[in-house]
């Protein structure tokens, strides 16, 4: 059910001329993946070293909540335009990226890597904060949160990069759960025959 | 000078057959060398950013510059020896791309510039306190111009820019 929706929302934007035209355009496609790689730099490197501190193996002698206040808004910006390169990057190639398995587990790590951002900033924005401040190891709590971060963040690096690869794709013969978690719907249907 | 034989001694080593083999750890060793990229542009985009007076100028330089030191050079390790394993499979390909030459040019001169330049410009800026730890301002006579700090920086943020957009470009060629 889900995986014929996801299908049908890919192939409506596959309509789309525009869509065509930036998958096949000499080098628009190459700069906005470009884009994504150089602002996923900007994102992940300010993450990163917000997460070392949190880790207390990087400036320990420096206040955490200065590292995360002062990072906070190079790592938002090149936030947004990874998002927003990254969906377009999606939209050039629809079909083939909504049934890819690592697009998939993209997702579910973006979606985890999420939930542990927000519950990092949560206790780095607490009253409780301020008893754990200037200590250059934080609570095994906030270390577990940072560690948890570089793994999802560098689980998300990886699967991005196997997209390219095509081990997986719908047109290779597969088993059955595995069409079915890369959401290839007519092979499913042949299949089911 | 005509490099191709090192690829071609690339292609035929056993590095090579091994990188070949295995696709799947092919796609884990590229996932190390774009995660230390990221590490490293980071550390970096931080101690030029502070020297530019754009980021954590609350914080003194050189406590920014020192601690992102060994994680500079820790990345770089971890992207020469994965970068290694990325060209062995691929030797002959990247024989003739112009964006790998341009990358590896960019690498080159941005481990140069660190171990020299920047660190040396870096180690003079004014108002840095010195030595590190200490209340101990280093005298007005021995800084150099802000604006040559603020030069080196831009360049170094240059360099990285390059070596990281010419990597991508890689793929497309």
């Amino acid at each position: 059910m889900l995986n014929e929706l996801i299908f049908k929302f890919a192939s409506w934007l596959d309509t789309f001329q525009s869509s065509t035209d930036l998958h096949e355009s000499l080098y628009m496609y190459a700069w906005v993946e470009t884009t994504h790689v150089l602002t996923l730099i900007l994102f992940l490197g300010m993450l990163f070293v917000i997460d070392l501190r949190l880790l207390g193996v990087a400036f320990k002698e420096v206040k955490v909540s200065t590292i995360v206040e002062r990072l906070d808004k190079p790592m938002m910006i090149g936030f947004v335009v990874m998002i927003i390169s990254g969906a377009l990057l999606f939209y050039a190639i629809p079909v083939r990226s909504a049934q890819s398995i690592w697009f998939r587990i993209k997702v579910i790590l973006l979606i985890a890597a999420g939930i542990n951002a927000l519950l990092i900033r949560n206790m780095t924005r607490s009253p409780d904060m301020q008893t754990w401040d200037n200590d250059p190891v934080p609570p095994k709590r906030v270390r577990v949160g940072a560690a948890l971060s570089i793994g999802l963040w560098t689980g998300v690096i990886g699967v991005g990069r196997s997209m390219a690869y095509d081990w997986w794709d719908c047109t290779k013969e597969l088993p059955y759960f595995m069409y079915w978690a890369a959401g290839c719907v007519n092979e499913m249907a042949a299949l089911e025959q | 000078m005509d490099v191709v034989f090192i690829f071609q001694w690339l292609d035929t080593s056993m590095l090579a057959d091994f990188a070949k083999s295995w696709a799947g750890l092919f796609a884990a060793v590229q996932t190390v060398h774009i995660a230390s990229m990221v590490v490293l542009v980071g550390m970096i985009l931080l101690g030029d950013l502070r020297m530019l007076n754009v980021l954590l100028t609350d914080v003194p330089a050189n406590t920014v510059i020192q601690n992102t030191k060994k994680w500079i050079y820790l990345a770089l390790v971890f992207i020469i020896l994965s970068g290694i394993y990325e060209a062995s499979a691929i030797a002959m390909k990247l024989a003739y791309n112009s964006f790998f030459f341009a990358k590896m040019a960019g690498l080159s001169m941005g481990v140069l510039f660190i171990l020299s330049l920047r660190s040396a410009v870096y180690r003079r800026a004014p108002g840095l306190v010195y030595p590190e730890g200490s209340s101990e301002v280093l005298p007005e006579s021995d800084t150099l111009q802000p604006w040559i700090v603020k030069l080196v920086a831009a360049t170094s943020l240059l360099i990285w820019f390059s070596v990281a957009a010419n990597g991508r470009w890689i793929g497309f060629s």
